[in-house]
């Protein structure tokens, strides 16, 4: 992919992350107490949401993407060699992949499962 | 040949931290790089703790020992400290951020114009200053609050 788009992805990534980044800390504490947010009840009540559910994933991808391509742009800059770029962009991708999987592994079991004490 | 391509940056992440004719716009440049590893590394610890709502990298469900279990962890005067920095640096690097796309698309640019005596720098006009000041103004308050939140309740 070119690195004007991959720039372009690093800035709607950015600003679409300031507004569900800034959401979701004032769930965390200011609109939602801190204690009741991460208390257990809550949580699950959030998993059975359709819409706490996609504000997760969006959240999820948004901010991995953001910052694993950070971290490419800072590896890119430190050595300009065609090998070292094309591993750095190989490392970016598995790690958005692998992380991203993760987390949406969460969310998933968390959706589907029922809880356990 | 290929050696002859290779244009390696000789200064690397130190150069970063160079304090060596460095105007505010460097130094936001540096925060801005610093804030966002650091805050990158914050995200994957979270995607681990919050992965133990669901029992862990093992898990297969919800459970209430394993949630109560990791909270034991983080839930403590250390990890609330460490979700202030977190609050802290997440602001800046929002704020900062936002400044660097205006920035990047021309919005708070200066108009270029003729090289003069003293040759002060012409990149940083009074709106980026003022959004960097802002930064570092709101990512204190912002951590403050946070503080305020975490040791002594709800606002």
């Amino acid at each position: 992919m070119r690195e004007s788009r991959l720039m372009l992805i690093q800035y709607v990534t950015a600003a679409a992350a300031v507004v569900l980044v800034a959401l979701h800390l004032l769930l965390q504490g200011v609109l939602v107490p801190y204690e009741t947010a991460i208390s257990f009840g809550t949580v699950l009540a959030s998993y059975r949401s359709i819409f706490s559910i996609l504000f997760l994933e969006v959240l999820l991808v948004v901010v991995l993407v953001h910052g694993f391509n950070g971290v490419r742009i800072i590896l890119q800059e430190l050595r300009q060699t065609l090998a070292w770029g094309r591993w750095v962009d190989l490392g970016t991708v598995l790690a958005i992949v692998i992380s991203v999987g993760y987390g949406t592994r969460t969310i998933l079991l968390a959706v589907l499962v029922g809880p356990s004490a | 040949m290929a050696a002859e391509r290779i244009a390696e940056n000789k200064r690397g992440v130190l150069g970063w931290i160079n304090p060596h004719n460095c105007n505010a716009e460097r130094w936001a440049y540096t925060f801005q790089r610093i804030t966002g590893v650091a805050v990158l590394l914050y995200v994957l610890g979270h995607l681990g703790d919050t992965s133990f709502f669901v029992g862990g990298p093992i898990g297969a469900g919800p459970s209430e020992s394993s949630w109560a279990f990791i909270s034991g962890i983080v839930e403590n005067s250390f990890g609330h400290l460490i979700l202030v920095m977190v609050v802290l640096v997440v602001t800046f690097h929002g704020i900062n951020g936002v400044r660097l796309i205006l920035a990047e698309f021309g919005v708070i640019f200066r108009k270029p114009s003729a090289i003069e005596y003293p040759y002060r720098p012409k990149g940083l006009g009074v709106g980026q200053k003022a959004m960097f000041v802002g930064a570092i103004a709101l990512a204190v308050i912002a951590a403050l609050m946070a503080w305020w939140i975490l040791f002594e309740g709800p606002l």
